[in-house]
Protein backbone atom coordinates (compact mmCIF):
# COMPACT_ATOMS: atom_id res chain seq x y z
CA UNK A 1 0.00 0.00 0.00
CA UNK A 2 1.17 3.94 -0.63
CA UNK A 3 0.23 6.59 0.20
CA UNK A 4 1.58 9.66 -1.24
CA UNK A 5 3.82 12.11 0.52
CA UNK A 6 0.73 15.70 0.40
CA UNK A 7 -2.51 13.17 -0.78
CA UNK A 8 -4.80 11.42 0.98
CA UNK A 9 -5.35 8.81 -2.14
CA UNK A 10 -3.89 5.44 -1.84
CA UNK A 11 -3.91 2.54 -4.27
CA UNK A 12 -4.19 -1.61 -2.54
CA UNK A 13 -1.45 -2.36 -4.64
CA UNK A 14 -2.96 -6.38 -3.72
CA UNK A 15 -6.34 -5.10 -5.39
CA UNK A 16 -4.97 -3.53 -8.39
CA UNK A 17 -5.22 -5.12 -11.18
CA UNK A 18 -3.57 -2.58 -13.58
CA UNK A 19 -6.93 -1.98 -15.89
CA UNK A 20 -7.43 1.69 -17.65
CA UNK A 21 -10.41 2.52 -15.59
CA UNK A 22 -8.99 4.95 -12.78
CA UNK A 23 -6.24 6.12 -15.53
CA UNK A 24 -9.32 7.47 -18.04
CA UNK A 25 -11.17 8.48 -15.41
CA UNK A 26 -8.85 10.95 -13.90
CA UNK A 27 -9.30 14.71 -15.15
CA UNK A 28 -5.68 15.41 -14.44
CA UNK A 29 -4.08 12.64 -16.07
CA UNK A 30 -1.87 11.72 -13.18
CA UNK A 31 -2.21 8.05 -13.16
CA UNK A 32 0.05 5.79 -15.30
CA UNK A 33 0.01 1.87 -15.19
CA UNK A 34 3.12 0.85 -14.86
CA UNK A 35 4.30 -3.23 -14.43
CA UNK A 36 0.56 -4.23 -14.64
CA UNK A 37 -0.40 -1.58 -11.07
CA UNK A 38 -1.56 2.20 -11.49
CA UNK A 39 0.56 4.66 -10.00
CA UNK A 40 -0.16 8.22 -9.14
CA UNK A 41 1.90 10.94 -9.70
CA UNK A 42 1.74 13.41 -6.51
CA UNK A 43 2.26 16.79 -8.85
CA UNK A 44 -0.35 15.56 -10.57
CA UNK A 45 -3.09 14.41 -8.12
CA UNK A 46 -5.39 16.94 -6.94
CA UNK A 47 -7.56 14.53 -4.76
CA UNK A 48 -10.53 15.16 -6.25
CA UNK A 49 -11.33 10.96 -5.85
CA UNK A 50 -12.68 10.36 -9.55
CA UNK A 51 -10.35 6.95 -9.67
CA UNK A 52 -11.94 6.14 -6.33
CA UNK A 53 -15.82 6.08 -8.51
CA UNK A 54 -14.33 4.55 -11.28
CA UNK A 55 -12.37 1.33 -9.35
CA UNK A 56 -14.04 -1.64 -10.25
CA UNK A 57 -12.05 -3.40 -8.08
CA UNK A 58 -12.05 -1.19 -4.91
CA UNK A 59 -8.41 -0.73 -4.98
CA UNK A 60 -8.44 3.01 -4.65
CA UNK A 61 -9.22 4.41 -1.03
CA UNK A 62 -8.30 7.58 0.89
CA UNK A 63 -6.58 7.87 3.70
CA UNK A 64 -9.11 9.07 6.54
CA UNK A 65 -9.17 8.95 9.86
CA UNK A 66 -10.24 5.76 11.58
CA UNK A 67 -12.19 4.80 15.35
CA UNK A 68 -8.96 3.78 16.60
CA UNK A 69 -6.83 6.70 16.03
CA UNK A 70 -10.13 8.46 18.43
CA UNK A 71 -8.75 6.87 20.97
CA UNK A 72 -5.88 9.27 21.26
CA UNK A 73 -8.31 11.68 22.46
CA UNK A 74 -10.59 12.35 25.77
CA UNK A 75 -13.13 14.05 24.07
CA UNK A 76 -14.24 13.60 20.85
CA UNK A 77 -16.33 16.01 18.77
CA UNK A 78 -17.83 15.42 15.35
CA UNK A 79 -18.65 18.13 13.25
CA UNK A 80 -20.78 16.52 10.42
CA UNK A 81 -20.90 17.83 6.85
CA UNK A 82 -24.53 18.18 6.22
CA UNK A 83 -24.44 15.81 3.37
CA UNK A 84 -24.36 13.11 5.97
CA UNK A 85 -28.51 14.16 6.85
CA UNK A 86 -29.26 12.51 3.53
CA UNK A 87 -28.11 8.99 3.87
CA UNK A 88 -30.00 7.03 5.87
CA UNK A 89 -33.42 5.73 4.92
CA UNK A 90 -34.75 5.03 8.46
CA UNK A 91 -33.64 8.71 9.77
CA UNK A 92 -35.31 11.96 8.63
CA UNK A 93 -34.62 14.65 11.07
CA UNK A 94 -31.27 15.57 11.63
CA UNK A 95 -31.10 15.59 15.16
CA UNK A 96 -31.68 11.71 15.28
CA UNK A 97 -28.84 11.46 13.59
CA UNK A 98 -26.91 13.70 15.71
CA UNK A 99 -28.43 11.61 18.71
CA UNK A 100 -26.79 8.96 17.19
CA UNK A 101 -23.74 9.94 16.50
CA UNK A 102 -23.60 10.52 20.47
CA UNK A 103 -24.37 6.84 20.56
CA UNK A 104 -21.35 6.01 18.20
CA UNK A 105 -18.99 7.47 20.47
CA UNK A 106 -18.84 11.11 20.13
CA UNK A 107 -18.97 12.91 23.02
CA UNK A 108 -20.42 15.69 21.64
CA UNK A 109 -21.83 17.01 17.92
CA UNK A 110 -21.46 20.38 16.27
CA UNK A 111 -24.13 21.16 13.81
CA UNK A 112 -22.42 22.62 10.87
CA UNK A 113 -25.58 24.38 9.12
CA UNK A 114 -25.41 27.16 10.79
CA UNK A 115 -21.83 27.81 10.22
CA UNK A 116 -22.90 27.12 6.33
CA UNK A 117 -24.95 29.90 6.75
CA UNK A 118 -22.64 32.68 8.31
CA UNK A 119 -20.07 31.41 5.93
CA UNK A 120 -22.93 32.90 2.69
CA UNK A 121 -23.23 35.44 5.38
CA UNK A 122 -19.17 36.04 4.82
CA UNK A 123 -18.86 36.00 0.79
CA UNK A 124 -21.49 38.29 0.75
CA UNK A 125 -20.25 41.24 2.51
CA UNK A 126 -16.51 40.23 1.01
CA UNK A 127 -18.42 40.35 -2.42
CA UNK A 128 -19.78 43.84 -1.37
CA UNK A 129 -16.60 45.17 -0.44
CA UNK A 130 -14.20 43.81 -3.50
CA UNK A 131 -15.31 45.55 -7.10
CA UNK A 132 -12.44 43.11 -8.39
CA UNK A 133 -11.65 41.22 -9.72
CA UNK A 134 -14.55 39.18 -11.22
CA UNK A 135 -15.51 36.41 -10.99
CA UNK A 136 -15.09 35.91 -6.98
CA UNK A 137 -14.32 32.06 -6.52
CA UNK A 138 -15.52 30.23 -3.93
CA UNK A 139 -12.99 27.97 -1.41
CA UNK A 140 -15.54 25.86 0.26
CA UNK A 141 -14.13 22.81 -1.96
CA UNK A 142 -10.83 22.03 -1.17
CA UNK A 143 -10.31 20.17 -4.47
CA UNK A 144 -11.17 23.25 -5.94
CA UNK A 145 -8.47 25.30 -4.50
CA UNK A 146 -5.97 23.13 -5.12
CA UNK A 147 -6.93 22.85 -8.87
CA UNK A 148 -6.82 26.36 -9.18
CA UNK A 149 -2.99 26.90 -7.62
CA UNK A 150 -1.82 24.06 -10.19
CA UNK A 151 -3.84 24.63 -13.45
CA UNK A 152 -5.29 28.09 -13.51
CA UNK A 153 -3.09 29.80 -11.11
CA UNK A 154 -3.70 32.96 -12.57
CA UNK A 155 -6.98 32.64 -10.87
CA UNK A 156 -5.68 32.44 -7.35
CA UNK A 157 -6.10 35.89 -6.61
CA UNK A 158 -9.96 35.15 -7.65
CA UNK A 159 -10.62 32.74 -4.70
CA UNK A 160 -12.39 34.11 -1.98
CA UNK A 161 -10.23 34.16 1.39
CA UNK A 162 -12.82 33.42 3.66
CA UNK A 163 -12.15 29.75 5.26
CA UNK A 164 -15.04 26.93 4.65
CA UNK A 165 -17.31 26.43 7.32
CA UNK A 166 -15.62 23.23 8.68
CA UNK A 167 -12.77 25.33 10.23
CA UNK A 168 -14.71 27.63 10.92
CA UNK A 169 -16.73 25.43 13.21
CA UNK A 170 -13.68 24.19 14.57
CA UNK A 171 -12.07 27.59 15.23
CA UNK A 172 -14.76 28.20 17.51
CA UNK A 173 -15.07 24.86 19.62
CA UNK A 174 -11.13 24.90 20.08
CA UNK A 175 -11.49 28.40 21.48
CA UNK A 176 -14.10 27.43 23.86
CA UNK A 177 -14.51 24.05 24.50
CA UNK A 178 -11.34 24.11 26.77
CA UNK A 179 -12.78 26.87 29.04
CA UNK A 180 -16.13 25.38 29.51
CA UNK A 181 -15.78 21.66 30.02
CA UNK A 182 -12.04 22.61 31.95
CA UNK A 183 -10.30 19.72 29.64
CA UNK A 184 -6.88 20.02 28.12
CA UNK A 185 -6.91 21.24 24.53
CA UNK A 186 -4.69 18.32 23.58
CA UNK A 187 -7.50 15.92 24.88
CA UNK A 188 -10.19 17.50 22.94
CA UNK A 189 -9.99 15.81 19.41
CA UNK A 190 -12.13 17.70 16.96
CA UNK A 191 -13.31 15.32 14.01
CA UNK A 192 -15.35 16.11 10.61
CA UNK A 193 -17.08 13.51 8.97
CA UNK A 194 -17.39 13.82 5.41
CA UNK A 195 -17.70 12.44 1.65
CA UNK A 196 -14.69 14.14 0.55
CA UNK A 197 -11.46 12.37 0.27
CA UNK A 198 -9.71 15.92 -0.26
CA UNK A 199 -10.62 16.88 3.56
CA UNK A 200 -8.12 15.15 4.94
CA UNK A 201 -5.27 16.52 2.74
CA UNK A 202 -6.63 20.16 3.61
CA UNK A 203 -6.27 19.23 7.63
CA UNK A 204 -2.79 17.20 6.70
CA UNK A 205 -1.25 20.03 4.12
CA UNK A 206 -3.66 23.58 4.65
CA UNK A 207 -2.82 26.01 2.31
CA UNK A 208 -4.53 28.92 3.43
CA UNK A 209 -3.32 28.69 7.33
CA UNK A 210 -0.76 27.37 9.32
CA UNK A 211 -2.32 24.42 11.06
CA UNK A 212 -6.21 22.41 10.88
CA UNK A 213 -7.92 24.02 13.48
CA UNK A 214 -9.66 19.77 12.74
CA UNK A 215 -7.78 16.84 13.86
CA UNK A 216 -8.86 14.31 11.37
CA UNK A 217 -11.99 13.48 8.95
CA UNK A 218 -13.84 10.53 9.12
CA UNK A 219 -15.55 9.21 6.19
CA UNK A 220 -18.98 8.68 5.45
CA UNK A 221 -18.27 5.48 4.26
CA UNK A 222 -16.43 4.20 7.90
CA UNK A 223 -18.99 5.47 9.96
CA UNK A 224 -22.79 4.84 8.00
CA UNK A 225 -22.38 0.97 9.87
CA UNK A 226 -21.88 2.08 13.22
CA UNK A 227 -25.08 5.34 13.03
CA UNK A 228 -27.21 3.06 10.61
CA UNK A 229 -26.75 0.73 13.46
CA UNK A 230 -27.60 2.83 16.24
CA UNK A 231 -30.72 4.56 14.20
CA UNK A 232 -31.86 0.79 14.27
CA UNK A 233 -31.59 -0.08 18.24
CA UNK A 234 -32.95 3.01 18.96
CA UNK A 235 -36.25 3.66 18.16
CA UNK A 236 -37.21 5.19 21.65
CA UNK A 237 -34.19 7.13 21.48
CA UNK A 238 -35.95 9.01 18.19
CA UNK A 239 -38.40 10.33 20.14
CA UNK A 240 -35.97 11.42 23.09
CA UNK A 241 -33.67 13.01 19.93
CA UNK A 242 -37.05 15.16 19.06
CA UNK A 243 -37.54 16.42 22.71
CA UNK A 244 -34.21 17.07 23.10
CA UNK A 245 -33.43 18.85 20.04
CA UNK A 246 -29.41 18.89 19.24
CA UNK A 247 -29.31 22.51 17.95
CA UNK A 248 -30.93 25.17 15.47
CA UNK A 249 -30.74 24.00 12.09
CA UNK A 250 -30.35 26.36 9.16
CA UNK A 251 -32.24 25.95 5.81
CA UNK A 252 -30.03 28.31 3.97
CA UNK A 253 -26.45 26.60 5.29
CA UNK A 254 -28.37 23.06 4.98
CA UNK A 255 -28.51 23.89 1.32
CA UNK A 256 -24.86 24.53 0.97
CA UNK A 257 -24.12 20.36 0.74
CA UNK A 258 -25.88 20.80 -3.01
CA UNK A 259 -24.67 22.64 -6.09
CA UNK A 260 -26.06 26.06 -6.28
CA UNK A 261 -26.42 26.04 -2.19
CA UNK A 262 -23.98 28.80 -1.77
CA UNK A 263 -25.32 31.17 -4.21
CA UNK A 264 -28.54 30.81 -3.18
CA UNK A 265 -28.14 32.60 0.05
CA UNK A 266 -27.19 35.64 -2.05
CA UNK A 267 -30.05 37.55 -3.46
CA UNK A 268 -28.81 40.29 -5.31
CA UNK A 269 -25.72 38.96 -6.74
CA UNK A 270 -25.18 37.74 -10.22
CA UNK A 271 -23.92 34.11 -9.22
CA UNK A 272 -23.09 30.55 -11.13
CA UNK A 273 -23.23 27.16 -10.03
CA UNK A 274 -21.14 24.56 -11.46
CA UNK A 275 -20.61 20.94 -10.41
CA UNK A 276 -18.59 18.01 -11.57
CA UNK A 277 -14.66 18.13 -11.95
CA UNK A 278 -14.79 18.27 -15.87
CA UNK A 279 -17.20 21.35 -16.24
CA UNK A 280 -15.33 22.94 -13.40
CA UNK A 281 -12.15 22.65 -15.75
CA UNK A 282 -14.00 24.13 -18.61
CA UNK A 283 -15.31 27.17 -17.00
CA UNK A 284 -11.64 27.88 -14.78
CA UNK A 285 -10.97 27.72 -18.47
CA UNK A 286 -13.50 30.52 -19.64
CA UNK A 287 -12.48 32.40 -17.06
CA UNK A 288 -8.94 32.26 -17.62
CA UNK A 289 -9.71 33.71 -21.47
CA UNK A 290 -11.70 36.62 -19.81
CA UNK A 291 -15.05 35.19 -19.68
CA UNK A 292 -17.59 35.44 -16.87
CA UNK A 293 -16.31 38.76 -15.95
CA UNK A 294 -20.08 39.98 -15.45
CA UNK A 295 -20.41 37.44 -12.69
CA UNK A 296 -20.13 38.01 -8.51
CA UNK A 297 -19.27 35.12 -7.61
CA UNK A 298 -18.53 31.69 -9.36
CA UNK A 299 -19.05 28.47 -7.20
CA UNK A 300 -17.42 25.21 -7.89
CA UNK A 301 -17.93 22.05 -6.72
CA UNK A 302 -15.82 18.69 -8.30
CA UNK A 303 -18.44 16.26 -7.01
CA UNK A 304 -21.31 15.49 -9.23
CA UNK A 305 -24.16 17.93 -8.30
CA UNK A 306 -21.54 19.27 -4.92
CA UNK A 307 -20.34 17.53 -1.90
CA UNK A 308 -23.56 14.98 -1.91
CA UNK A 309 -21.87 13.55 -4.59
CA UNK A 310 -18.43 13.05 -2.57
CA UNK A 311 -16.87 9.87 -3.38
CA UNK A 312 -17.09 8.55 0.60
CA UNK A 313 -20.78 9.02 0.89
CA UNK A 314 -22.35 5.69 0.74
CA UNK A 315 -26.34 6.81 -0.29
CA UNK A 316 -26.95 7.35 -3.78
CA UNK A 317 -26.48 11.04 -4.91
CA UNK A 318 -30.09 11.38 -5.78
CA UNK A 319 -31.53 10.09 -3.08
CA UNK A 320 -29.65 11.95 -0.39
CA UNK A 321 -29.90 15.21 -2.54
CA UNK A 322 -33.99 14.62 -2.19
CA UNK A 323 -33.26 13.86 1.43
CA UNK A 324 -31.72 17.29 1.51
CA UNK A 325 -33.95 19.69 -0.50
CA UNK A 326 -37.01 18.09 1.34
CA UNK A 327 -35.05 19.74 4.76
CA UNK A 328 -34.52 22.79 2.88
CA UNK A 329 -37.61 23.25 2.49
CA UNK A 330 -39.10 22.54 5.64
CA UNK A 331 -36.39 24.38 7.26
CA UNK A 332 -37.27 27.31 4.38
CA UNK A 333 -35.23 30.32 4.06
CA UNK A 334 -34.90 31.28 7.54
CA UNK A 335 -31.60 32.26 9.31
CA UNK A 336 -30.74 31.58 12.13
CA UNK A 337 -27.20 33.71 12.47
CA UNK A 338 -27.59 37.41 13.67
CA UNK A 339 -26.12 39.77 11.26
CA UNK A 340 -24.49 42.34 13.99
CA UNK A 341 -22.92 38.53 15.14
CA UNK A 342 -21.74 37.82 11.64
CA UNK A 343 -20.73 41.92 10.75
CA UNK A 344 -18.32 41.49 14.48
CA UNK A 345 -16.64 38.28 13.15
CA UNK A 346 -16.04 39.76 9.66
CA UNK A 347 -14.61 42.56 10.88
CA UNK A 348 -12.17 40.90 13.63
CA UNK A 349 -10.50 38.72 10.84
CA UNK A 350 -12.04 35.43 12.63
CA UNK A 351 -13.57 34.28 9.38
CA UNK A 352 -10.23 35.07 7.10
CA UNK A 353 -7.44 33.16 5.42
CA UNK A 354 -4.25 33.29 7.30
CA UNK A 355 -2.29 33.05 4.47
CA UNK A 356 -2.97 34.07 0.54
CA UNK A 357 -3.20 30.88 -1.96
CA UNK A 358 -0.48 31.25 -3.72
CA UNK A 359 -0.22 29.49 -7.37
CA UNK A 360 2.07 26.39 -7.59
CA UNK A 361 3.85 26.06 -11.01
CA UNK A 362 3.01 23.45 -12.59
CA UNK A 363 6.28 21.54 -14.39
CA UNK A 364 6.97 23.45 -17.70
CA UNK A 365 8.59 20.75 -20.26
CA UNK A 366 11.98 22.44 -19.76
CA UNK A 367 13.81 25.27 -17.26
CA UNK A 368 15.29 26.66 -20.49
CA UNK A 369 12.89 28.40 -22.76
CA UNK A 370 14.81 27.21 -25.83
CA UNK A 371 14.53 23.97 -24.74
CA UNK A 372 11.12 23.31 -23.71
CA UNK A 373 10.24 24.65 -27.36
CA UNK A 374 11.95 22.29 -29.15
CA UNK A 375 10.77 19.80 -26.82
CA UNK A 376 7.27 21.06 -27.65
CA UNK A 377 8.05 20.64 -31.32
CA UNK A 378 8.73 17.02 -30.76
CA UNK A 379 5.45 16.30 -29.12
CA UNK A 380 3.60 17.60 -32.03
CA UNK A 381 5.65 15.42 -34.32
CA UNK A 382 5.12 12.73 -31.97
CA UNK A 383 0.92 13.32 -31.53
CA UNK A 384 1.00 13.11 -35.23
CA UNK A 385 2.52 9.93 -35.23
CA UNK A 386 1.18 7.63 -33.00
CA UNK A 387 -1.97 6.11 -33.39
CA UNK A 388 -4.38 8.07 -31.62
CA UNK A 389 -6.84 5.19 -30.51
CA UNK A 390 -6.32 6.45 -26.52
CA UNK A 391 -6.13 2.84 -25.61
CA UNK A 392 -4.26 3.34 -22.57
CA UNK A 393 -2.30 0.06 -23.62
CA UNK A 394 0.99 1.90 -23.19
CA UNK A 395 0.01 2.71 -19.76
CA UNK A 396 -0.73 6.80 -20.78
CA UNK A 397 -4.22 7.65 -20.23
CA UNK A 398 -4.32 8.53 -24.08
CA UNK A 399 -1.94 9.33 -26.96
CA UNK A 400 -1.23 12.96 -26.75
CA UNK A 401 -0.27 11.95 -22.79
CA UNK A 402 1.92 9.67 -23.81
CA UNK A 403 3.66 11.97 -26.30
CA UNK A 404 3.74 14.21 -23.32
CA UNK A 405 5.40 11.50 -21.03
CA UNK A 406 7.92 10.79 -23.74
CA UNK A 407 9.76 14.26 -24.00
CA UNK A 408 9.83 14.26 -20.51
CA UNK A 409 11.84 11.38 -20.36
CA UNK A 410 9.08 9.06 -18.58
CA UNK A 411 7.92 6.93 -21.22
CA UNK A 412 9.43 5.30 -24.64
CA UNK A 413 7.78 5.29 -28.13
CA UNK A 414 8.20 1.23 -27.76
CA UNK A 415 5.60 1.22 -25.12
CA UNK A 416 2.90 1.89 -27.64
CA UNK A 417 2.02 -1.87 -28.57
CA UNK A 418 0.83 -0.18 -32.41
CA UNK A 419 4.17 1.45 -33.21
CA UNK A 420 6.08 -1.58 -31.88
CA UNK A 421 3.76 -3.41 -34.88
CA UNK A 422 4.69 -0.67 -37.28
CA UNK A 423 8.37 -1.54 -37.24
CA UNK B 1 17.01 35.55 -30.96
CA UNK B 2 16.24 32.15 -32.06
CA UNK B 3 16.29 30.97 -35.49
CA UNK B 4 12.97 31.40 -37.52
CA UNK B 5 13.72 27.36 -38.08
CA UNK B 6 13.68 26.57 -34.43
CA UNK B 7 10.37 27.85 -33.60
CA UNK B 8 7.22 26.34 -32.62
CA UNK B 9 5.17 26.79 -35.38
CA UNK B 10 1.17 25.22 -35.20
CA UNK B 11 -1.77 26.89 -36.89
CA UNK B 12 -5.63 26.46 -35.54
CA UNK B 13 -7.93 26.80 -38.16
CA UNK B 14 -11.30 28.29 -37.38
CA UNK B 15 -14.32 27.79 -38.77
CA UNK B 16 -16.76 30.63 -39.11
CA UNK B 17 -20.63 30.37 -37.11
CA UNK B 18 -19.25 27.86 -35.44
CA UNK B 19 -20.43 28.50 -31.97
CA UNK B 20 -20.48 25.17 -30.28
CA UNK B 21 -16.37 24.97 -30.23
CA UNK B 22 -15.67 28.82 -29.20
CA UNK B 23 -13.02 29.10 -26.96
CA UNK B 24 -11.16 26.00 -27.67
CA UNK B 25 -8.37 27.45 -30.09
CA UNK B 26 -7.74 29.86 -27.61
CA UNK B 27 -7.92 27.22 -24.64
CA UNK B 28 -5.61 25.09 -26.35
CA UNK B 29 -3.37 28.26 -27.23
CA UNK B 30 -3.34 28.55 -23.49
CA UNK B 31 -2.36 25.15 -22.29
CA UNK B 32 0.23 25.35 -24.89
CA UNK B 33 2.08 28.18 -23.76
CA UNK B 34 1.66 27.45 -19.83
CA UNK B 35 3.73 24.24 -20.59
CA UNK B 36 6.11 26.25 -22.03
CA UNK B 37 6.38 27.89 -18.47
CA UNK B 38 5.70 31.66 -19.21
CA UNK B 39 4.77 33.61 -16.25
CA UNK B 40 0.75 33.68 -15.29
CA UNK B 41 0.48 36.88 -16.23
CA UNK B 42 1.54 37.12 -20.05
CA UNK B 43 0.20 33.56 -20.25
CA UNK B 44 -3.21 35.52 -19.21
CA UNK B 45 -2.52 38.30 -21.82
CA UNK B 46 -2.05 35.69 -24.37
CA UNK B 47 -5.33 33.71 -23.80
CA UNK B 48 -7.55 36.94 -23.63
CA UNK B 49 -6.63 38.34 -26.72
CA UNK B 50 -6.31 34.33 -28.57
CA UNK B 51 -9.28 33.99 -27.33
CA UNK B 52 -11.11 37.49 -28.69
CA UNK B 53 -9.27 37.25 -32.01
CA UNK B 54 -11.04 33.60 -32.30
CA UNK B 55 -14.39 35.03 -31.37
CA UNK B 56 -13.95 37.60 -34.10
CA UNK B 57 -13.45 34.64 -36.69
CA UNK B 58 -16.17 32.51 -35.17
CA UNK B 59 -18.85 36.08 -35.27
CA UNK B 60 -18.13 37.48 -38.33
CA UNK B 61 -15.79 35.64 -40.94
CA UNK B 62 -16.64 32.86 -43.45
CA UNK B 63 -13.46 31.19 -42.38
CA UNK B 64 -9.52 31.99 -40.80
CA UNK B 65 -7.19 30.51 -38.34
CA UNK B 66 -4.64 31.44 -35.74
CA UNK B 67 -1.10 30.98 -36.58
CA UNK B 68 1.02 30.50 -33.41
CA UNK B 69 4.62 30.87 -33.65
CA UNK B 70 6.97 30.74 -30.25
CA UNK B 71 10.76 31.69 -30.00
CA UNK B 72 12.05 32.26 -26.62
CA UNK B 73 11.88 35.79 -26.59
CA UNK B 74 8.17 35.89 -28.45
CA UNK B 75 4.88 34.64 -29.23
CA UNK B 76 3.49 35.58 -32.02
CA UNK B 77 -0.30 35.10 -33.27
CA UNK B 78 -0.96 35.83 -36.75
CA UNK B 79 -4.95 35.94 -37.16
CA UNK B 80 -6.29 35.63 -40.85
CA UNK B 81 -9.78 35.48 -41.78
CA UNK B 82 -11.85 35.74 -44.91
CA UNK B 83 -14.77 37.79 -44.19
CA UNK B 84 -16.47 40.88 -44.65
CA UNK B 85 -13.24 43.17 -43.39
CA UNK B 86 -13.44 46.15 -41.63
CA UNK B 87 -14.71 49.29 -43.10
CA UNK B 88 -13.30 52.16 -40.78
CA UNK B 89 -10.52 49.71 -38.70
CA UNK B 90 -10.18 53.51 -36.52
CA UNK B 91 -13.48 52.99 -35.04
CA UNK B 92 -13.71 49.30 -34.48
CA UNK B 93 -10.99 50.13 -31.97
CA UNK B 94 -13.03 52.09 -30.16
CA UNK B 95 -13.74 50.87 -27.07
CA UNK B 96 -17.73 50.01 -27.26
CA UNK B 97 -18.28 50.06 -31.04
CA UNK B 98 -19.33 47.19 -31.95
CA UNK B 99 -21.64 45.46 -35.25
CA UNK B 100 -22.56 42.89 -33.40
CA UNK B 101 -26.33 41.27 -34.09
CA UNK B 102 -28.89 41.44 -31.21
CA UNK B 103 -28.79 37.43 -31.39
CA UNK B 104 -24.80 37.57 -30.74
CA UNK B 105 -25.27 40.44 -27.93
CA UNK B 106 -27.78 37.87 -26.31
CA UNK B 107 -25.57 35.36 -26.15
CA UNK B 108 -23.14 37.73 -24.13
CA UNK B 109 -20.78 38.48 -27.33
CA UNK B 110 -20.73 41.28 -28.81
CA UNK B 111 -19.60 44.10 -25.84
CA UNK B 112 -17.65 46.14 -28.49
CA UNK B 113 -14.52 45.25 -26.43
CA UNK B 114 -13.01 42.84 -28.84
CA UNK B 115 -9.88 44.27 -30.87
CA UNK B 116 -9.28 46.74 -28.31
CA UNK B 117 -9.17 44.46 -25.79
CA UNK B 118 -6.27 42.18 -28.36
CA UNK B 119 -4.18 45.51 -28.43
CA UNK B 120 -4.36 46.03 -24.80
CA UNK B 121 -3.22 42.53 -24.22
CA UNK B 122 -0.46 42.55 -26.44
CA UNK B 123 2.57 44.01 -26.91
CA UNK B 124 3.00 44.77 -30.66
CA UNK B 125 -0.52 44.83 -32.57
CA UNK B 126 -0.51 45.32 -35.85
CA UNK B 127 -4.26 45.29 -38.56
CA UNK B 128 -4.66 45.37 -41.95
CA UNK B 129 -8.19 44.73 -43.28
CA UNK B 130 -9.94 44.83 -46.72
CA UNK B 131 -12.96 45.44 -47.31
CA UNK B 132 -14.70 42.38 -49.00
CA UNK B 133 -11.98 39.86 -48.47
CA UNK B 134 -10.95 39.93 -44.76
CA UNK B 135 -9.07 41.14 -41.82
CA UNK B 136 -5.44 40.36 -40.81
CA UNK B 137 -3.89 40.85 -37.62
CA UNK B 138 -0.47 40.54 -36.00
CA UNK B 139 -0.23 39.85 -32.61
CA UNK B 140 2.77 40.05 -30.39
CA UNK B 141 3.88 39.22 -27.04
CA UNK B 142 7.38 39.87 -26.22
CA UNK B 143 8.47 37.45 -23.06
CA UNK B 144 12.39 37.69 -23.44
CA UNK B 145 12.84 34.37 -22.36
CA UNK B 146 11.01 35.45 -18.78
CA UNK B 147 10.05 32.77 -16.49
CA UNK B 148 7.67 31.89 -14.08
Amino acid sequence: MTTLQGHAIHISLDKCRGCVHCMTACPTQAIRIKDGKALIAGDRCIDCGECIRFCPNDAIDSRTTSFQDLSAFKYKVAIPATVLYGQFDNASLPSEILFALRRVGFDYVYELSTICELNTAAIEKYIDGHPRPRPLIASVCPVVVRLIQRRFPSLCENIIPIEPPREIAAKILRANLPRILKIAPADIGIIHITPCPAKMVSINYPVSMEKSYLDGAISIRDIFNPIFQALRQTKEEAIMSRLFPETIFSGIGMGTALSGGETRGLKTHRTVAVSGVRDTMRVLDQVETGLLKDVDLLECMVCPDGCVGGPLAVENRFLAKSRILRLVNLLGERTVMDSSDINALFHKDFLSFQNPIKPIQAHPLDDDAGRAIQKARRRTRLIRQLPGKDCGACGAPDCRTLADDIIRDLAAVSDCPFMKEAK
Amino acid sequence: MMSEESAFHQEFPVAGGDFTRAGKVSCEIKNLVKELGLSDRVVRRIAIASYEAEMNIIMYARAGRLDLSITPDRVQIVVEDSGPGIEDVELAMTEGYSTATPEMRELGFGAGMGLSNIKKNADIFEINSEVGRGTKLQITFLTNGQRA
